[in-house]
């Protein structure tokens, strides 16, 4: 375990997903990359494939159309990872939860998956980007 | 000036589609509500589109309970109006006629309709879906009054046809 804190220490690397998100959580993703917050400074970066991640961000209120495409991506990354919950949306389906086409939260989608999944949950709509720096050291501190 | 050249278009239209329609009222100046029956609304608004000049808007279904009513919408921009023409579908017989297979413009609100009411349109060329997911379960229109959230269930979803 002891290598893994090692390294993890200063290279989290982050896949954003977006299923069925209204954009806003997406948005105030790219605020960490700018100046002002600057999250590569602690190593928190983006990448472009789940392969390559340590952790999944996963923004909106998981809906029939995208579940599948979440399990597809969540068994391609490499494991232990970490998921975050994004948003209101992420963490409760938000105000969509008795929409015809949501099929549950994203914990209810992954727990199905993976009993063992190893979930963060960022409540916010959008959430402010210090919670979600403060979200993912916690989820750190969890694996 | 513009109210009598409004009531024009009402004289015009009532004289033109006399034996079409069932009734047509004009609650307010720049708008005119034409009743039709099911078999003969898509006739109606072909004319209109066509010969009258409309611009098609678009076209809306409510559940009335007794029925699926759709609505089309239609500009005549030059007399600055809004032309409604109404139908009601009635549930022992959810078919109409497609407008889509000769104008283009109907096809996708068609297939919108199709989905989330259950109205088929005959004789329309592409009958995909459209908004909803593939993987919901066929025979259900969740936007029908007697649809509840929990009339479909996660294992109704056909995840298998979701392209995945």
């Amino acid at each position: 375990m002891d290598i893994l804190k090692k390294s993890f220490k200063k290279s989290i690397w982050v896949f954003h997903l977006s299923t069925a998100a209204c954009n806003n959580c997406d948005i105030e993703v790219l605020e960490l990359l700018t100046p002002r917050y600057d999250v590569e400074r602690f190593g928190i970066k983006l990448v472009g494939s789940p392969r390559h991640a340590d952790a999944l961000l996963v923004c909106g209120s998981v809906n029939a159309h995208a579940k599948p495409r979440l399990l597809e991506v969540y068994r391609q990354t490499p494991k232990p990872c970490l998921v975050v919950a994004f948003g209101s949306c992420g963490c409760s389906s938000g105000i969509f939860r008795d929409s015809y086409s949501i099929v549950g939260p994203v914990d209810k989608v992954l727990k199905e998956e993976d009993p063992d999944a190893k979930i963060v949950y960022i409540p916010g709509c959008p959430p402010k980007p210090e919670a979600m720096i403060e979200g993912i050291i916690k989820g750190l501190e969890a694996i | 000036m513009s109210k009598k050249k409004n009531e024009e278009v009402m004289k015009d239209l009532k004289k033109k589609l006399k034996n079409k329609i069932i009734d047509i009222v004009q609650p307010r100046e720049k708008r005119i509500y034409i009743r039709v029956e099911p078999e003969k609304a898509p006739g109606v608004v072909e004319y209109l589109f066509s010969k009258y000049k409309c611009k098609f808007c678009t076209a809306t279904g409510i559940d009335m309970r007794e029925g699926i009513e759709i609505i089309y919408h239609l500009a005549k921009e030059d007399k600055n109006m809004i032309i409604n023409v109404k139908t009601l579908v009635p549930y022992s017989n959810l078919e109409i006629d497609s407008i889509g297979k000769k104008i283009l413009a109907f096809r996708w609100i068609e297939r919108e309709i199709n989905e989330m009411l259950g109205v088929k349109f005959r004789g329309h060329p592409d009958m995909r879906r459209l908004l909803l997911a593939d993987s919901f379960p066929k025979g259900k229109y969740p936007l029908r009054k007697s649809f509840k959230h929990s009339d479909v269930t996660d294992e109704d979803y056909d995840y298998e046809r979701s392209g995945i």
